[in-house]
């Protein structure tokens, strides 16, 4: 049972443990003899208690060391700092380019491959009928056109506000914060 | 800080003497008539709060055979538990007259 809070106690952030980790398995060690007099039937809860309530700590460390809940309330701006500072899932990692390239050349590829297939095929393909007058008009052709540069505009802006928010904001918000939190 | 029942407890233990973890553990129970019953996961998360905020500090025991660590109030601590106990009593005289009183 002790490995188990051992294992459960890896959860927590590493300085906590360093600090805690040795004390806290000395009362997990007391408590468990202490559980060890009750019957078997009484056992089962007090073990999943302690072990609910070791994982619940461990998520609450990680959460108060994310929000640099350590200056709570003389540095309460920091809040809103450690909350954008989550929003690591908009920085691209350097593999991204990598992969990027990966893609590009193996649309290329494809596209060469393509027209090597149709240039070995011999023209027997139907010649193009008539072309309607209705076909021609310009107008949905404009209105497609018009709706693509919309939709193109909003992929962009989203792309720059997403790097906005993970690039400039990140690090101005970030440095201050993780120097205050260090000066600690 | 926010005092909750558990933290108001474990201060309350501390008040009393120096106590390392399994001593709180077993204080805050029987303070509580068994009703609060922490587990280590809870106490060490609010003794790291009362830590950083230097309402507890650490104690050297004269006996640590055991690589126990004790904890004990701080004079702040104790400034803030006697605020937070006049706090309370405020609350339950508050009460007392609010219970008593009839709904028109």
């Amino acid at each position: 049972m002790l490995a188990l809070y051992r294992s459960i106690l890896y959860f927590y952030p590493a300085p906590y443990r360093a600090e805690y980790g040795d004390e806290m398995l000395e009362v997990l060690s007391e408590r468990e003899a202490e559980t060890r007099k009750k019957s078997a039937l009484a056992r089962a809860p007090s073990r999943a208690r302690e072990a609910s309530g070791l994982l619940y700590g461990a998520l609450q460390e990680h959460l108060r060391r994310f929000r640099g809940a350590h200056d709570r309330g003389r540095f309460r701006f920091l809040f809103l700092g450690g909350r954008v500072a989550m929003r690591s899932e908009f920085r691209f990692p350097k593999a991204t380019v990598g992969l990027m390239l990966v893609i590009l050349a193996a649309v290329m590829f494809t596209i060469e491959k393509a027209k090597a297939i149709s240039a070995s095929i011999p023209h027997g393909n139907p010649p193009v009928g008539h072309i309607l007058p209705s076909q021609l008009t310009i107008l949905p052709t404009l209105l497609v056109a018009l709706i693509s540069a919309i939709g193109a505009g909003v992929i962009g802006w989203a792309i720059l506000f997403a790097l906005r928010r993970s690039g400039i904001q990140q690090l101005s918000e970030m440095n201050p914060s993780a120097g205050q939190r260090r000066g600690k | 800080m926010e005092v909750s029942e558990p933290v108001l407890l474990i201060l309350l233990s501390l008040a009393e003497r120096p106590r390392h973890g399994y001593a709180i553990l077993q204080d805050t129970e029987s303070m509580s008539d068994g009703r609060v019953r922490l587990s280590t996961g809870t106490l060490y998360g609010a003794l790291a709060r009362l830590l950083e905020d230097k309402w507890i500090e650490r104690f050297k025991e004269q006996d640590r055979s055991r690589g126990r660590q004790a904890y004990r109030l701080t004079d702040e601590g104790r400034r803030n538990l006697q605020m937070e106990v006049s706090r309370l009593k405020r609350l339950a005289r508050l009460g007392t007259l609010r219970v008593a009183e009839k709904g028109t």
